[in-house]
């Protein structure tokens, strides 16, 4: 899935084209500045010509001050506006590009956002796309800047020397033609080693990570050497492709000053011989070094360059997460006022990831009032199942259908149905945060009767400050009981007609899945519950059990009286 | 300014590396200013001679300034390249020290230190943080140290020709090398603050939002989320554009500066030549020397940006890494010799800044070559019971003895040495198998490695990957399956050779038949071996001597073997 080096450029122009007015307008402030900045160091000169060579007295110079100020006044505004535009065309990509990847992430659903761990999906949303920033604001408006200014410059050097010019003419293309052939061997050398180094700069978290594993081995002294080795073999490695990457710069660096050095050594015999100006000569003398400084601006954002690069490679990652989810209505009229689903009909459905099918024409009826578990082999498709239902992957064929207890068919709608996953999360905030998610304007009547369903409400009141307390960073304080009760309770905060949970009892010791268990069976008598498992107990203590054979079809379908 | 000075002092071949690289960057700044200021001498001297006649053309001599010329455009060149790698270098040289200073500091703190610090991944920011303040040295430092050196040199160079020209250069420098980057920052400072709270709650936010949108909340609080995740990014933008503004500014401002004090240069300078203080030629040279001298002041508002950044990361870094552990080691550790029994009496815990007591006055003694089950509810405490062995949390009463010995007088190294665990959250590092089990025990022969790894029945899967020994794990071991990296986790603690072995979950994520091989193996290999299994697996049992439940944080007996 990692996308190669031309696509990942490809895609860093198209994101150019969001921000095309502000980088155009950023590019056009730019050269302005440049250009004002030009005329105010050629009028310098030429006054430094006036007042010596020329003879022209100390207080007839006050209007060329006042020139030279303005000029260098104006030049300061414009190039203020570009830095500011450049900036905005930055923000406004990386924004734009946070926007689209969360509306991503949406369509994806959580079928498609488990193809990644969510830590790395935060990480690609905040450092990636702010690391697009710099790229947009410097590197392509230097872009720009490295062809305006060199010809402008050569322009007027042309109209006072024409020898100068050639110099800086002939050196001029030959500092790309050189970073070029120089700059390859270091881009390649860089991308043989880039991942290497990306893999031995990570080394000092995975050190962090691993403390708690290190100190129960006890071999922190040990591992303090061995960060110490790591470190010093980054260095080396990096300092190896410095070397290199630094000539790119030292190419330029010679060309520049060797050109500097021309010119006035040059001009120098010429003017001894009578044959040049000083105005030229001085006036060409100021302009030469800034036909450089393009050039060094340009190729001092390479690192800019390379971590965009690395960043836009991450969100094509994050972009290829398949759109799993399926658009659902929202309810048109308040659930409340509508009459709840009482059951299920599944219609030959067939449901797949790829290509190979999970689920085979699967027909079943599901009702309230009896737990409906579905069984089988893991991988089988049991959480496929509860995936189509709750639209988190679209059928292949079949259909899903529900009515209420008059046998009037409803549309699914996201209202009506909830989803108790296998690792829940707890986000960061208090238990009644946590809660709350699901469904903003709960009451705490509601959070105390959703809790008590789940089981829970007894625990939070142990807590010092009950509702409040702080769920942890993931949840660290909750043990994995809890944190699963905690998310049943904030399913049932939603009042769903239709509860599926996957695997509930899972990891749970004996005791706790019970207590699970029970609480389901209780959930069963007013809303349709399904849960996925492999469970034995909790499958014998369904009333109607679906089991899903290893091709994906339906084996069996148990229904055992309701108790 | 007050940690950051805290922080550890740099050792003396990499302070000698970094007055290396300053040398070399000041070195640079008086290339580039020799080779303008002589070029304007050279050019207007040349100038003055060719239309004074041929007397005049012959005395001249162009040779010695032209070699100068280029003598300081190839000193330029070369001190240029040479004081980027040893900046480069010197930073990576910090930023190593640095590492392994926070490193140390923070390894007593594992793993109660690292936890539950609001602000997303802490872990990862400790590696933003050491980086930042390994780049002070290059980033803020140097261009500091640069402008002060080469300032007053510029200065002095100049007041050998006009002492009035110096005194504007002066003023100049100092006022845009001074009251611009302190102004900068003034508002950087600020900005810092409010940028890092930003970001962090920016994370915080993120993870909410990708957590609801795997749970699949109801559309409107999904929608609610989206709102607000628009909204402070919008704050973030704002800040980070007045960011942009302030510095951008401060650049602009150095450069007005330059055009005025070089304007004021070349008044004065007209004023001394016309009253023959000053050779014609000199004007030119004062007057493009002034205009190069600028080059040092143009980077320190950028600086001074960095530096407030640096600040805060240093604080928080040297906040981290100075808290006490929650267990002092202790002041005489003793190294028992027998490990018998395991006695605890009377322990009463609970986790800081908790209520609810995990242990109250529970006592337990488990004697050499026993194997004992620990069941449980969730949450009773299972697993805490590795933190209180190690010390990693303090218990506020009772006793825990292994051997003679209280625990409270062992380091855990030493303790380390009679006991190994396999927690249920282990950690394994980004590197080979072979890596892995090394780490565990440094000193393993490759004999030892493969016999551990037959027993944790890993021998097969092993022989069928190419790579063997090898074979990478990845990062976390993501590139292995669960199963297989808590296998790689047991196979390590059976290298260790310890009397007692803790196992926390060991057959998680195991089918039944692999569970049962495992555990034979396991039994097989060691029969002399005392252990600890906590588990909820009942078929885990059968294979254990004595069954312990933990029940309102006591130990009772289980009825159920």
């Amino acid at each position: 899935m990692q996308a190669t080096q031309q696509q990942t450029g490809s895609y860093l122009k198209d994101l150019t084209r969001r921000a095309r007015t502000w980088l155009m307008l950023s590019a056009a402030t730019s050269s302005i500045a440049c250009i004002l900045f030009i005329l105010q160091l050629c009028a310098l000169a030429a006054l430094v010509d006036n007042l010596t060579f020329k003879g022209q007295p100390l207080d007839t110079s006050v209007t060329d001050c006042i020139i030279i100020l303005a000029l260098s006044v104006s030049s300061f505004i414009f190039q203020w506006l570009a830095d500011m535009t450049g900036k905005e065309g930055g923000l406004h990509i990386s924004a734009s590009v946070q926007r689209d990847a969360l509306i991503h992430l949406t369509k994806a659903g959580p079928a498609g956002c488990a193809k990644q761990p969510a830590g790395q999906l935060i990480t690609t949303m905040t450092e990636a796309a702010e690391a697009l920033e710099p790229y947009f604001s410097q590197y392509i408006p230097r872009a720009v800047m490295m062809v305006v200014l060199p010809i402008v410059i050569l322009g007027i050097v042309f109209h006072f020397d024409i020898w100068s010019f050639v110099i800086l003419a002939c050196t001029g293309p030959l500092i790309p033609f050189f970073m070029v052939l120089v700059g390859y061997s270091a881009q390649s050398i860089m991308d043989r080693q880039w991942t290497q180094l990306v893999l031995m700069g990570s080394s000092f978290l995975d050190s962090l990570r691993g403390l708690m594993t290190l100190r129960l081995n006890g071999q922190t002294t040990n591992s303090i050497t061995r960060l110490e080795r790591q470190t010093e073999a980054h260095r080396h490695a990096t300092f190896s492709v410095m070397r290199v990457a630094f000539l790119t710069s030292a190419t330029l660096e010679f060309f520049a000053s060797l050109s500097v050095a021309m010119v006035a050594v040059i001009f120098g015999s010429r003017l001894l011989a009578g044959t040049a100006d000083f105005r030229s000569a001085f006036i060409v003398l100021v302009l030469a070094p800034e036909y450089f400084i393009p050039l060094r601006n340009f190729s001092s954002s390479y690192h800019a360059r390379q971590n965009a690069m690395a960043a836009a490679k991450q969100l094509q990652t994050l972009f290829t997460l398949p759109e799993y989810a399926v658009a659902r209505q929202s309810a048109s009229e308040p659930v409340s006022s509508a009459a709840p689903v009482t059951m299920l009909k599944l219609n030959d459905i067939s449901a797949s990831y790829e290509k190979a099918l999970i689920l085979k024409q699967i027909s079943a009826e599901i009702r309230k009032g009896q737990l409906t578990a579905v069984s089988g082999e893991s991988g089988s498709g049991k959480t496929t199942l509860l995936y189509t239902l709750m639209g988190f992957l679209p059928l292949r064929s079949g259909s899903v259908a529900a009515y209420d207890a008059g046998g009037a068919q409803h549309p699914l709608t996201e209202e009506n149905i909830a989803w108790v996953p296998q690792r829940p999360l707890m986000a960061f905030g208090s238990i009644a945060d946590n809660l709350r998610l699901g469904a903003p304007e709960a009451t705490d009547d509601d959070l105390k009767n959703a809790t008590r369903q789940a089981g829970i409400f007894d625990f939070i009141m142990t807590l010092p400050e009950g509702f409040n307390t702080q769920a942890g960073e993931r949840g660290a304080r909750l043990s994995g009981g809890q944190i699963r009760r905690l998310s049943l309770a904030r399913a049932l905060l939603r009042n769903p007609d239709i509860l599926c949970l996957d695997e509930p009892t899972a990891n749970l010791d004996p005791d706790t899945a019970d207590t699970i268990i029970e609480m389901l069976k209780s959930c069963a008598k007013t809303r349709i519950v399904l849960v996925a498992t492999h469970d034995q107990k909790l499958i014998s203590a369904a009333q109607q059990v679906l089991h899903i054979n290893e091709n994906g079809s339906l084996s069996a379908l148990t229904e055992k009286a309701v108790a | 300014m007050i940690p950051l000075r805290r922080l550890p002092s740099l050792t003396k071949s990499v302070r000698l590396y970094m007055i290396f690289g300053i040398a070399l960057a000041c070195l640079a700044a008086l290339a580039s200013f020799g080779l303008l200021f002589l070029s304007g001498w050279l050019l207007a001297g040349a100038a003055v001679a060719g239309i004074s006649g041929v007397a005049a053309q012959q005395a001249f001599n162009i040779l010695l300034p032209a070699t100068g010329v280029r003598f300081f455009a190839m000193l330029r060149i070369l001190s240029r390249y040479g004081e980027k790698l040893i900046t480069h270098d010197g930073a990576l040289r910090v930023m190593g020290q640095l590492r392994s200073w926070c490193y140390h500091c923070l390894a007593p703190q594992a793993p109660a230190g690292l936890h539950n610090r609001r602000g997303g991944d802490l872990l990862s920011r400790f590696v933003t943080d050491t980086d930042l303040i390994g780049q002070h040295y290059t980033s803020t430092l140097l261009p500091y140290i640069r402008a002060v050196v080469c300032g007053s040199l510029f200065v002095l160079i100049m007041a050998i020709f006009s002492p009035q020209a110096a005194l504007c250069l002066a003023t100049g420098l100092l006022f845009s090398g001074l009251i611009l980057p302190y102004i900068t920052g003034l508002i950087a400072d600020r900005l810092a603050v409010t940028l890092t709270t930003l970001h962090s709650q920016n994370r915080t936010d993120l993870a909410d939002l990708i957590a609801a949108t795997g749970e699949y909340l109801a559309p409107a609080a999904t929608r609610h989320l989206h709102i607000q995740f628009t909204e402070k990014q919008l704050k973030l933008n704002r800040s980070h554009r007045l960011m942009a503004a302030t510095e951008s500014a401060a650049r602009g401002l150095t450069t007005l500066c330059t055009t005025v004090t070089s304007l004021a240069v070349l008044l004065v300078a007209t004023n001394s030549f016309h009253k023959n203080y000053l050779s014609l030629p000199e004007v030119p040279m004062l007057v493009l020397g002034c205009l190069t001298a600028f080059d040092i002041i143009t980077p320190l508002p950028a600086a001074r940006q960095l530096l407030s950044r640096t600040k805060l990361a240093a604080q928080r870094l040297y906040d981290a890494c100075m808290t006490p552990p929650l267990v002092a080691a202790p002041i005489h550790p003793v190294h028992p010799d027998n490990a018998d029994f395991l006695e605890i009496s009377n322990l009463s815990f609970r986790y800081p800044g908790s209520e609810q007591w995990i242990f109250r006055h529970a006592s337990l003694n488990i004697q050499k070559g026993e194997r004992v089950a620990l069941i449980g509810p969730s949450g009773t405490g299972k697993s805490s019971l590795i933190q209180i062995l190690f010390r990693f949390y303090p218990f506020e009463a009772g006793s825990c003895h292994l051997g003679e010995h209280d625990i409270c007088d062992m380091q855990s190294e030493t303790l380390a040495e009679k006991i190994s665990v396999a927690p249920q959250n282990f950690h394994l590092f980004n590197g080979t198998v072979r890596d892995n089990m090394l780490l565990a025990s440094p000193q393993a022969t490759e004999a030892d490695i493969m016999q551990a790894l037959q027993t944790a029945g890993l021998t097969d899967w092993l022989n069928n990957t190419p790579h063997g020994l090898e074979t990478a794990v990845g990062n976390e071991g993501f590139q292995i399956s669960g199963g297989q990296a808590r296998r790689l986790c047991l196979a390590q603690i059976l290298l260790r050779k310890t009397p007692w072995l803790i196992l926390d979950e060991p057959t998680e994520g195991l089918d039944a038949e692999t569970e049962k091989t495992v555990l034979t193996n396991l039994i097989q290999a060691r029969p002399d071996m005392t252990l600890i299994c906590i588990t909820h697996r009942r078929s885990v049992l059968p294979f254990m001597t004595r069954a312990i439940q933990i029940r309102n944080g006591q130990f009772h007996p289980a009825e159920e073997i």
